[in-house]
């Protein structure tokens, strides 16, 4: 499914892309190479989406956040293996995040035995690269040894007895030079100030610069002994790296499995969190568009932090349909929320829905609403026509078309004329739309399925401080009833009045408009 | 020479004043070349001598054979078996193989390792990019091991220092003056900004300014025109970064005070420069009068402002 970035922004798009954001690098390029599901991926959309939706309730939500934070810390060995396969020297760091990731490894499948997972989902486990490195780990770190070379030993202990012989002959040096020249020399080489010491050096050490102050002396010993059983010690050490490289690049493919792996159960995780937090259910597909409690979630989220209750949604729609009702009643809502599901699904993620039958879709368009951002360039009306010019040559059976109160910001006759004329066209090609608007009389003049919030219960609102915005939008949560309904002929009230008294407008005025309107828009006293 | 004595080992002395009441030793310098390896090489053969298992890294990058920026040859860091030392990836020796047991944070050379020396081994040292992840790395080099962390330090990177209980040593010499006088000025210069004392409300002037961040040259002017006779606070004093003249005037004119104090606890000098070469026994006297700290030049045996050291301690 594909949507431009208004859209995206508008039914969600972006939110849910954010919401279900793999927690570490696995997942990200797990998701790279994914393709959104589109018409025809019906199976797939739902075998994934029901994995998902039973893993949600069998994994406790606290121990799908402790996997994910797991994952997180995952190291990356990625460029580690990339290099043993290519047959590049490896280091002990290199061994160490090996060791590393196969811990965490081990780590995420101990949480997810724990939580009660299934056997066939168990994250991987890499036994063998365990083995390999097992002798070079106690605990989490990391040390070649002697266990990896056959000279590896022997050739440590004989730098070990060449370095003790050094720092006897480099002692008994130091205790001469600090005897005789009064200076603690902490290094090989080391200043001697003339106003110290002023005599010949002794034997033990050679002149390495002077000046009319100073001298810089060094140690002389014979380092030959020590040279040899270093470099003997780089000869076995080097080989036991090459040769635990190489065993490396041959779990190569298994290695690699485990990150696609990891990659995979990122991606699985964010949408089992998103199910649990959102209560999401498994749809089925079809060419309609109807769900029951359907909840636009990145509203609901706003409205939560603001300690504001949201009202789910179900909505059925076959072909184009318009949506009348109150102004705040919640037609924009209802479009996000058909898009909002529609864009869940072609990810792959359970719908926040009780129930939903949906279809795969290959595009949504919005039309209308706030405009934009080529409506900064054009003028409303004109970003708004651009767009119904684009969802028309777009139209089909496997696009959903939102329309947010087209044509408002022209005049009303023939702004509901154009709109009508959008409908049938979208009727024509067989597209699934939903029309939001004020217009009287749309849904009967071109030929579509009329629905209509139930609106506003009666209730007044005399009492209420219409400065407090949160408390006027809480009286209005209370007394919208924000079903969708389905409308006859002449259904169309937006409410707007009794609206505009409960958000303040001065009461006389209000009252001069009831009077107007009772006499059907005539000013006259 | 009066007020100055030659020492059994001014090392050792020195030793045992960082190491009293510290788990980490920070060693900081007052210029490029100012003796800070020198020092932390000393205070590291000392605990080898007395068998004492050290931990050590760098603010800076050290122990390349020679200095990246002017080619000067610089004392390598040579590790006794045993020896925690957190450096970058990039610079751990290839042999012998250290024993990784850590990994953190990012530095332009690769992942930050905490390892330990199996056999001894020479290398270079360097440190973590930010103050945050300097502190981080101390803090895990004591979880590590038990003996005191030694840090060779970095006089421009001193914000590592802050928020730590580190003692701090300040190496000078020859390399930050042409003179005696010059290099003794630059020393105290150095220790009174890094020494400011705590915050201390009994003593605190009616007025109290709290300076957040930096206190740079402007904040002083500002300072020295507006709020004479207050008590000014930064939250530590490496937030302090005027100097000279204006930093005494400052501090002449105003409380200034810290939240989180440092603690110098000495300095070393080292009297050779880039053609300079300073008298050994009045440089290391000047320095201690002008700090009103012990001084020590460890490789010429000397020390002043000290109280005489015993013998040296058995291995």
């Amino acid at each position: 499914m594909t949507a431009d970035l208004y859209t995206s922004e508008r039914i969600g798009l972006d939110w849910l892309r954010a919401a279900i954001a793999p927690v570490g690098a696995f997942g990200r390029r797990h998701d790279e190479a994914l393709l959104p599901y589109g018409p025809g991926d019906e199976d797939r959309a739902r075998t994934e989406i029901a994995a998902c939706r039973d893993l949600a309730d069998r994994l406790a939500a606290e121990a799908v956040e402790r996997l994910r934070r797991a994952l997180r810390a995952v190291p990356e060995p990625t460029p580690i293996v990339v290099r043993a396969r290519a047959g590049d020297p490896l280091g002990d760091v290199d061994f160490y995040e090996l060791g590393r990731f196969s811990d965490a490894l081990d780590g995420l499948a101990r949480i997810w035995d724990d939580a009660g997972g299934p056997g066939d989902g168990r994250p991987p486990v890499l036994e063998r690269l365990q083995a390999l490195l097992a002798a070079g780990r106690d605990g989490a770190g990391f040390y070649l040894g002697d266990a990896f070379g056959t000279d590896l030993r022997a050739a440590r202990a004989a730098l070990q007895e060449a370095d003790q012989d050094l720092d006897r002959r480099r002692l008994a040096v130091a205790e001469r030079v600090r005897t005789i020249l009064g200076v603690d020399p902490s290094g090989d080489e080391f200043v001697v100030m003339r106003d110290v010491f002023d005599g010949a050096l002794p034997p033990e050490l050679h002149l390495v610069r002077e000046t009319p102050a100073y001298r810089v002396a060094g140690f002389t010993l014979d380092t030959a002994d020590r040279e040899r059983a270093f470099a003997r010690v780089a000869t076995a050490e080097e080989t036991a790296r090459r040769e635990l490289a190489g065993r490396i690049a041959g779990e190569y493919d298994a290695l690699t499995a485990a990150m696609r792996a990891l990659g995979a159960l990122d991606h699985l995780l964010a949408r089992i969190a998103f199910a649990q937090r959102w209560g999401a259910c498994v749809p089925t597909f079809s060419g309609r568009l109807a769900f029951s409690d359907g909840v636009f979630a990145p509203l609901a989220g706003l409205l939560a932090q603001r300690g504001h209750r949201y009202t789910p949604i179900t909505l059925e729609l076959a072909g184009v349909a318009v949506l009348t009702g109150p102004n705040m009643g919640g037609k924009s809502a209802a479009l996000a929320t058909a898009g909002f599901l529609c864009a869940c699904v072609s990810l792959g993620v359970p719908p926040a829905a009780r129930v939903a039958e949906l279809p795969l879709l290959e595009r949504v368009i919005w039309v209308g609403g706030d405009g934009s951002a080529r409506a900064r360039l054009l003028s409303s009306y004109a970003d708004e026509i651009v767009r119904g010019r684009d969802a028309l040559a777009a139209a089909s059976a496997r696009t959903l078309v939102l329309i947010d109160e087209f044509a408002r910001t022209t005049g009303p006759r023939e702004g509901r004329a154009l709109l009508i004329a959008v409908l049938e066209a979208l009727r024509a090609r067989g597209a699934l739309a939903l029309a939001a608007t004020h217009f009287d009389g749309v849904p009967e003049a071109a030929g579509v399925a009329h629905l209509r919030i139930a609106g506003l219960s009666g209730t007044t609102f005399a009492q209420l401080d219409a400065r407090d915005l949160d408390a006027a939008l809480d009286a209005i949560n209370a007394a919208m009833d924000y079903r969708i309904v389905e409308a006859s002929a002449g259904d169309g009230a937006s409410d707007a009045l009794a609206l505009a008294e409960l958000l303040g407008l001065d009461a006389a005025v209000v009252a001069r408009a009831r009077a107007v309107y009772g006499r059907g828009g005539s000013s006259a006293p | 020479m009066p007020g100055s004595s030659i020492f059994t080992s001014p090392s050792e002395a020195l030793f045992d004043l960082a190491t009293a009441g510290a788990r980490s030793i920070v060693v900081v310098g007052t210029a490029k070349n100012a003796g800070k390896t020198t020092t932390f090489n000393a205070l590291r053969a000392v605990a080898a001598r007395r068998g004492i298992t050290v931990a050590v890294t760098s603010i800076g990058r050290d122990g390349e054979p020679s200095d990246v920026l002017d080619g000067e040859p610089k004392p390598r860091i040579r590790l006794p078996a045993g020896t925690l030392v957190a450096l970058p990836a990039g610079l751990i020796p290839r042999t012998p193989a250290l024993a990784i047991l850590d990994s953190g944070g990012a530095t332009a050379l690769g992942p930050m390792v905490f390892a330990r020396a199996m056999l001894a081994t020479t290398c270079e040292i360097g440190g973590p990019p930010t103050a945050r992840a300097m502190r981080a790395a101390i803090a895990r080099l004591c979880a590590l091991g038990d003996g005191p962390v030694l840090v060779d330090g970095a006089i421009d990177r001193v914000a590592s220092l802050a928020g730590g209980n580190d003692a701090i040593v300040v190496a000078t010499g020859a390399a930050s003056g042409a003179t005696v006088a010059a290099v003794a000025a630059a020393a105290a210069g150095t220790v009174a900004r890094l020494s400011l004392p705590g915050r201390d409300p009994s003593s605190e002037r009616e007025r109290v300014i709290t300076v957040e961040g930096a206190l740079d040259a402007r904040d002083a002017e500002d300072l020295l025109e507006h709020a004479s006779g207050a008590t000014v606070v930064v939250s530590d004093p490496t937030r302090v970064t005027v100097r000279g003249a204006l930093f005494e005037a400052l501090r002449a004119a105003v409380d200034l005070r810290c939240e989180h104090p440092l603690r110098i606890v000495a300095c070393t000098t080292s009297p050779v420069g880039r053609g300079i070469t300073l008298p050994t026994h009045a440089l290391v006297q000047a320095v201690a009068a002008s700090t009103g700290l012990p001084a020590f030049d460890v490789v010429s045996g000397l020390a002043a402002g000290a109280p005489r050291a015993s013998a040296p301690r058995p291995a």
